[in-house]
């Protein structure tokens, strides 16, 4: 049911470069600080019901500009519906889909330069061997990257950015936010999303280069972006959770995730059987405040 | 002479028989014993077996399920994937404890018949978003991985999900035990829970916009996924 939601495309649809650039310089400035240094003051609870439900603390916690970030993320479906939908579809109108493979894949190329330096950055030196090679290959036999000759040999894509880098470095991840016309982000992300715009080559050739880039992950990214308005109860928040899950998987590389999940939810179960069995509750009561002790163990947050 | 080596030669002929068959029961007595005690091994690790097994096997059907009626998708339409998939979910699932942990502290606030309503349009959403999603087959196949024992008795099963042009998708199954039968109550795709995302937006809708906003939303979905 979510196999379109890991293909990251809608995540990155209006990540053009140079907006970003710009914009992440404008926002990093208020957004950033206030979130590394963690200013508790701004966690709002708003009744004694949150604080007794351990998910919805963290959901405020994760997300304590919910009432902006639901204004820029109404703001930017008004962008998306009106200007680059239409564009998207004549886009889609016009080019095959075979060109808009291998443009993809042209710029996927160019990232992988990034890959390489992220990988060498957080000590994955035999991950940034096989990236450097696959670089080269898809440069030379792949035609400058418009062929992905090296996901064929076996040598598959790997997603590791500056964020993902600065999360295995032990940068909190902060509140999540939503950019304009970028999208979803945390205060983490900022950095991390100047730091991958500068390691990108495609960032210095110019602008019409960069308006195709962005044309061709938008429409290629409909999919997605159709499944989560079929799926989405309310898709704020379902971007928000896919997201921000899809991110801790990406820097925990897919290792951690389960853990963390059962324990969440078993502590639901462990709710669940204390309505059930209200007879031994005195146990219960013990068991569930060390089980809170071991939720609380800090791990590493998504990126 | 000759009568002298004949019963000498029976003589050891029978200490050796003698010995042979006392070595052979000492060797059936450790024997035995040693089987009894494999076999209590086994015993225990079997019915850890099984119970493993059991859970791959609700999952490994609801799979089959699953691309069965795909393989059939474009003649069954979506009303007869419907009702294919619905007592394959009903029996594989336990609709009723997702429903409450995705309603989290709130369940306990709602009334009996919003209890029953809610149940029910879940229950249809469940099985509608399937039946949309799993409409035609273009190759896809399911592979089995591993399986994991959770702190508090769940098991998740490890699979796979290959797609003939992209890169396979990680499905891990959690399930838990209800009554006998081994029920799914989770599946995280490459680490995106469905509970928790579902959790998220049921509790912030209901904390928003309240139960009734809630239905008529869930409502809204079904009825776009029966346009199929």
């Amino acid at each position: 049911m979510f196999i379109h939601l890991q293909k990251k495309g809608f995540l990155t649809a209006f990540s053009a470069p140079l907006l970003l650039i710009i914009m992440s310089l404008l926002l990093s400035g208020c957004a950033g600080n206030k979130a590394i240094d963690g200013d508790p003051s701004s966690i709002e609870i708003s009744d004694s019901k949150a604080i007794d439900d351990p998910f919805l603390v963290e959901l405020s916690e994760s997300d304590p500009y919910e009432e902006i970030n639901r204004k820029i993320f109404k703001f930017n479906e008004g962008v998306d519906k009106y200007i680059a939908n239409p564009l998207s579809e004549a886009y889609l109108y016009i080019t095959p889909r075979f060109v808009r493979t291998s443009i993809a894949n042209f710029f996927n190329n160019l990232k992988d330069i990034n890959v390489v330096i992220n990988d060498v950055l957080q000590g994955k030196l035999q991950q940034g061997m096989e990236d450097s090679g696959r670089f080269l290959l898809n440069t030379t036999a792949g035609f400058a990257g418009i062929i992905d000759v090296a996901t064929e040999v076996g040598l598959e894509r790997h997603e590791e950015d500056f964020a993902q880098t600065l999360a295995v470095w032990g940068t909190p991840k902060g509140p999540y936010l939503v950019l304009p016309l970028l999208g979803p982000s945390t205060s983490r992300g900022i950095p991390g999303s100047i730091f991958d715009t500068a390691a990108n080559p495609a960032t210095y050739v110019g602008a019409p280069i960069q308006l195709i880039q962005m044309l061709n992950a938008r429409s290629n990214a409909k999919g997605a972006l159709k499944f989560i308005d079929e799926a989405a109860l309310d898709p704020y928040v379902f971007i928000r959770e896919s997201f921000l899950q899809h991110r801790k998987h990406l820097v925990t590389d897919g290792n951690s995730e389960i853990t963390d999940d059962v324990m969440a939810l078993e502590d639901d179960f462990y709710d669940d059987d204390e309505l059930l069995d209200e007879v031994d509750i005195t146990k219960t009561k013990v068991d569930k405040v060390m089980e809170k002790q071991e939720v609380e163990i800090p791990t590493l947050q998504p990126g | 002479m000759g009568k002298e080596i004949i019963l000498n030669c029976l003589k050891n002929y029978g200490f050796l028989l003698g010995l042979l068959i006392f070595f052979s029961a000492i060797n059936n007595a450790v024997a035995i014993a040693e089987s009894k005690q494999t076999k209590e091994a086994t015993e225990k690790s079997t019915a850890e077996a099984t119970e493993k097994s059991t859970a791959r096997q609700v999952v490994r059907d609801f799979q089959l399920k699953l691309l069965d009626v795909m393989k059939k998708g474009t003649i069954l339409g979506f009303q007869g994937s419907y009702s294919q998939l619905e007592p394959a979910i009903v029996k594989s699932h336990d609709l009723t404890k997702i429903v409450r942990i995705v309603v989290g502290k709130e369940w306990n606030i709602l009334s009996e018949k919003q209890k029953t309503t809610l149940n029910d349009v879940f229950n249809r959403l469940s099985i509608s978003a399937y039946a949309f999603n799993f409409k035609e087959y273009s190759g896809e196949s399911f592979e089995y991985q591993s399986e994991d024992k959770t702190a508090r008795g769940g098991i998740i099963v490890h699979t796979l999900l290959k797609l003939p042009k992209d890169k396979d998708v990680k499905l891990d199954y959690m399930l838990k035990k209800k009554g006998e039968s081994w029920r799914i109550i989770n599946i995280i795709a490459n680490g995106v829970s469905d509970l928790a995302l579902k959790r998220s937006e049921y509790t912030s809708i209901l904390k928003r916009d309240g139960f009734e906003a809630l239905i008529a939303k869930i409502n809204e979905k079904i009825d776009n996924y029966a346009k199929r």
